[in-house]
Formats: C-alpha cells, structure tokens, sequence
C-alpha cells in the first residue's frame, strides 16, 4: 500500500450556537438572553488513509460523518486536533488544499443554479486554470462515463437528482485532483443511477488510483466498493479495519426461511429456533451447516419457498453499535 | 491571463445569465422602458400642477428623476434571483464550495459584484444614450460638472458595493437577514434620492442623509449633473465618499476574516 495521503488526528468541533425558544415571548427572551448551546458534532476521530484506497466512513445519521469530511477537506477549521490532506493542513492554505482535492456533497450541488451545466463547467476550469486541451480530454472522459451529454446542456434546477449529481461528480473531478471526498453521493438515487455512480467511484480508485473517502448509507454500495470501512458513532471511532473482519467479529450467522406444503410434518432438523405461522426460521453461525441444511432441504420435494440469508451489513452494523454502546457505558 | 480569464469568467456570470434566457433580457429592457416613460410623465405633470419649492428648475428636476430611474438597472441584475449570494448558499449549505476552489470566497463575492455592476453601468449608459436623444433627460450643467459626475458615480458605486455586500456576508452569523436587506435596500433607496430627489426633503433629513453612504451613489453625483451642487463644493461630498470607501472596505474585510475562520455550515 502506498503512503499516507489523509491523516485525521484526534479530530474534534463544536458547534456553539443560541436556541431560539418557541412564540413571539420566547424570541424577544432569546433576543435580549439567548440560551448558549454547544455541540459536540465529532468528539475524537483518527484514522488514516493510503494513496488509491478507498475508505467507507460509516455512522448512524448524526453521527458526525460530515463534519469529519469537511475538517478534512478544509472547509471547517477543527476545534481540536489535526487533518493533514498531503502532508499539508487542508484549511491554512484553502486555494493550495483546493487544487488537490474534489468533493461532492450528494445534497448540494457546487453547479451555478441557473447556468446550463456545460457553462457551470467552463467557469470551473477557468477557475482551476486547467489548460484547454486537458479539459476537453477529461470532460470528454467524465461524459462517457457518466453519460452527461443528454443533459448537460440543461440547467441544474431542470435536472433530476440522478443527472445533476452526474455533473456535480464530473465538476468535482474536472481539475483532475487526487483526492476525493463524496458525502452520500448516491442518497435518493434510483437503483439504475446508483449502479452508473457505483461503477463511476469504482473506476476512479480501480483505474485512476485516486484516494476517495466516501459515505453512504447503502450497504451494498459499501460491500461492493469499500475494503476499508470506518465506522463512527456520536462523533467517536468505533471500528477501524476491513469489511470482512467486521462481519466475523460482529456478524450475527446465516438464517433460512422455510415454508412446506400444507400438510407436510416438517422434519426435525439442526439449527430449527422458530415457527411462525406456516415459516420455520433455521438460523446458526457455521456456514457448513447452513450449506449441509440447504442440501437437505432442496432433496425434499415438500419445500414450497426457501430463503437462504447470508449477514446482512445492516444488521451487523446495528450490532456494532449496540456493542461499542455497552462496553463505552 | 489564465488570471485575467479568470476573473472575466466569474464576472460575467449575471450577465451570461441574463443573456441566455431572452425573455428574461426583454422583460428588463421593457420594464425599464415603462419606469422611465412613467417617470417622465409623473414629474412633468407635477411640475406644472404644483409650483416648485426646491430649488430645482422642471428640467433638471425630470432629468434627475429620470437618471434616478436609470440607478436601479446600474445596481446591476439581482443575485438573488441566480441563487448565488452568501446567504443562499449558507442557508443551502453549498457555501462549502466557496472554500474548496483555487479563488477565496471574498475574491469571488467581489468579482462577482464588480461584474454585476459593470454589466448594469452598460445598460445605464446605453438607455442614458437613448434618453438624451429622445430629449427625456438634459445635458450635463457643466464639463466640470459632467466630470465630477462620472468620479463621484464611481466612487458611489463602491460605497454601493461595500454595503451590500457587508449585509450579505453577514450572513455568515445571522442567517436571516430579509429585515436587515429590507432597511438597507429602503434606505438606500430613499437616502439615495431614488424615489424622490434629496432636494424635496426638509433640512434635517438632508442633514442626517449628508453624513449617511447612501447619498453618495445617486444624489451626490446626479446633484453634479444637474448643477445643483456646484462643481467647486464638491470636495466635501468626495471626502465623505472616501471615508465610507475606507471605513466599508475595512469592516468587509474583518467581516471575511472572521466568516473564513468559524463557517458554519447548515445541515449533514
Ligand atoms: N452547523 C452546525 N451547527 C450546529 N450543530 C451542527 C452543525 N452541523 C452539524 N451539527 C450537529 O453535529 C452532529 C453531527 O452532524 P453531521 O456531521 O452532519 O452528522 P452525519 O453526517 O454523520 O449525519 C449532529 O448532531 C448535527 O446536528
Ligand atoms: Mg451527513
């Protein structure tokens, strides 16, 4: 693996603010004594990551992902602690920090609200300073693979979320940087869009070598491109490592669902813990049962549906959770 | 010159967004037509129903209200309307991309602006152009006049530039800002002797209005063009444009000091 290229070092910030109380009363009170309130939106984070990796930053909602992202990318100044984005301090040098690194924020698009996006595009270039030639080479490359061309003569506000995303990834990447931040890049995208944005990240890390850090709330997403995750709750590390280990320390085992025929006496087999209504749950952790369970059951000609469940992320990494919570309190 | 297309680029953006939506730029032209024809017709007729006691001569009265006109199209196009002010993207949370780009955030705002009223000052000079051939606004009092004139619309178009933008930064900390944009757009509206020329107000409104921004980047200068204010007092009026120049450019700067230092961002 390559060297360090994004450092968090014991990464913290606090948000301090006033609460504005309900009513008329309560804003003149907030007015003349607003209510001080102070969070804590990451506590303590550290991890690091290595050119061409890249790291799923995984967390319940809340849980401090984003502001993580944005210390590191420079666009917050951390409370405490340090980010290093290639050896340099993101927010002390903004416009150096800029020309290294792309972002995508999945809620928000950096494309000119009224501009159709190929002018949103142009700007952006002339605000990199990227020669024309290279332009028009990655933007040719970036269409083909997101496939803009459809649509980038529109407008954002005309887009869908689908399409304006696609740009906002192009817009990120145009100046060619080796880094790359992507806060839930595919949230409320349909599973067809998803797919292409996949394959696009894939590609990037596959075939570019480009060091991306991502976060999603889509399990699937995670499994197929992350070999990395790190996992944060209420602004503090809870899991640092790869996926498959995560899944044999927290994994909760294999489950079947069986329905036989009406009438059938199902059979009493190994690793049965439940019956509700005409489906019988076979659950157990050793996946040579789960595969010996199967066979048998497939030779049985009064099997009416089968459903064989392999971990599911989700589940592990409720189960996470609920594990550091017990051994932190 | 990469610096130069640079700053042409964020610049023309207003104006590019005008340009490509034609319905957008015939509405503007046709709005403003109408503003100044009415303008014109009101001010004449009030003239000759009511005797003037302000010291203003009909001619220079029509011409300076219909120069006043001419003032909404120089604050340039509204950036409201692109959804490109600190206080969309901070309410939006886009404000994040401001600070991942090569060009400060301040430097933009101020590009942006720059190319905003320089895009208005085109259509101001052009529909000025058409005006003084149809007859609608008169020649200038003086060359000195005509000069002062052109200093002191330039110097008030940074006192313009300051204000505005000093609101809208503020942001930053405020997040709301509708009643304070509402009173400084009143403000600079009225103060300006956009709506009325200054010469009708009582003294002490003109007093007050004397040591305020706002005069000086309507009243002062059209005041020039008009021959109201003579050419040889015009050094006080340069002076107060001058330490408000000062004074705004400071404040705006502290005030990007501190937003690049604590951005808040809304929402994950
Ligand atoms: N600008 C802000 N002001 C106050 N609190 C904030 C701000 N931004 C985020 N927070 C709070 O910090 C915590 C972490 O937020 P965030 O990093 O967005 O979480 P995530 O992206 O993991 O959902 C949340 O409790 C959120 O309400
Ligand atoms: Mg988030």
């Amino acid at each position: 693996m390559g060297e360090l290229v994004i450092e968090a070092l014991g990464l913290r910030k606090v948000f301090r603010g006033t609460a504005r109380r309900p009513g008329f009363g309560g804003a003149l009170r907030s007015l003349v004594a607003p209510e001080r309130v102070t969070t804590v939106a990451v506590d303590d984070v550290s991890f690091g990551v290595r050119a061409g990796e890249l790291l799923a930053l995984l967390g319940p909602n809340g849980a401090g992902k984003s502001t993580t992202i944005k210390m590191l990318s420079g666009v917050l100044v951390p409370s405490a602690g340090r980010a290093l984005v290639a050896g340099h301090v993101p927010h002390l040098d903004r416009p150096a920090n800029a020309r290294r690194i792309g972002a995508v924020f999945g809620q928000r698009t950096q494309l000119w609200w009224d501009l159709p996006a190929l002018e949103s595009f142009a700007m952006l270039r002339d605000i990199f300073k990227v020669e024309e030639a290279a332009y028009r080479l990655r933007l040719d490359e970036l269409a083909g693979l997101l496939e803009l061309s459809s649509f980038w003569k529109q407008r954002p506000r005309q887009m869908s979320l689908g399409q304006r995303v696609r740009c906002d990834l192009a817009a990120a990447l145009l100046h060619d940087p080796p880094i790359i931040f992507l806060d839930e890049p595919t949230i409320g995208m349909d599973a067809v869009v998803k797919e292409q944005v996949r394959e696009f990240i894939r590609y990037q890390t596959a075939e570019r070598g480009r060091t991306i850090i991502l976060t999603t709330h889509d399990m699937a997403e995670v499994s197929r491109l992350a070999s990395r995750v790190v996992l944060i709750n209420e602004g503090r590390v809870v899991y640092d490592g790869s996926l498959a280990d995560l899944q044999k320390e927290y994994g909760s085992g294999w489950k079947v669902r069986v329905t036989f025929a009406h009438g059938a006496v199902p059979p009493a087999l190994p690793g049965l813990v439940g019956t509700a209504g005409g489906e019988h749950l076979f659950a157990g952790t050793d996946p040579a049962a789960q595969r010996h369970l199967l066979r048998e059951l497939l030779d049985r000609d009064d099997v009416e549906d089968l459903q064989a469940h392999g971990d599911d992320l989700e589940d592990v990494m409720a189960a996470v959770y609920r594990k550091r919570a017990e051994t932190t309190r | 010159m990469t610096e130069l297309r640079q700053a042409a680029r964020i610049a023309r953006t207003s104006a590019l967004y005008e340009v490509l939506q034609p319905g957008r730029l015939a509405g503007a032209g046709a709005q403003l037509g109408v503003q100044i024809f009415l303008t014109w017709c009101l001010w004449r007729a009030l003239y000759d129903a009511v005797p003037a006691s302000s010291g203003l001569s009909r001619e220079q009265a029509v011409s300076y209200a219909v120069l006043a006109t001419l003032y909404g199209r120089l604050r340039g196009p509204d950036r409201d309307v692109a959804g490109d002010t600190v206080r969309q993207h901070v309410w939006s949370g886009s404000i994040v991309y401001w600070y991942l780009r090569p060009v400060t955030p301040r430097r933009y705002h101020w590009l942006r602006a720059a190319g905003d009223q320089a895009y208005g000052l085109a259509w101001a000079a052009v529909t000025y152009a058409v005006c003084r051939a149809l007859g609608l606004i008169g020649p200038p009092a003086s060359a000195g006049g005509a000069a002062l004139f052109g200093l002191t619309l330039l110097l008030g178009q940074f006192v313009l530039y300051y204000l505005l933008a000093l609101v809208d930064v503020a942001c930053f900390w405020t997040l709301r800002n509708f009643g304070v944009l509402a009173i400084i757009r009143l403000a600079s509206s009225l103060f300006a002797g956009a709506i009325v020329p200054l010469w009708f107000f009582p003294g002490w409104f003109r007093a007050i209005s004397s040591w305020l921004p706002f005069e000086s980047s309507l009243h002062v200068p059209l005041s020039l063009y008009i021959g109201r204010i003579a050419p040889a007092d015009a050094g006080r009026y340069l002076l107060v444009q001058v330490v408000w120049i000062v004074l705004l450019a400071l404040a705006l700067r502290l005030a990007w000091r501190r937003a690049d230092q604590q951005i808040v961002v809304q929402g994950g």
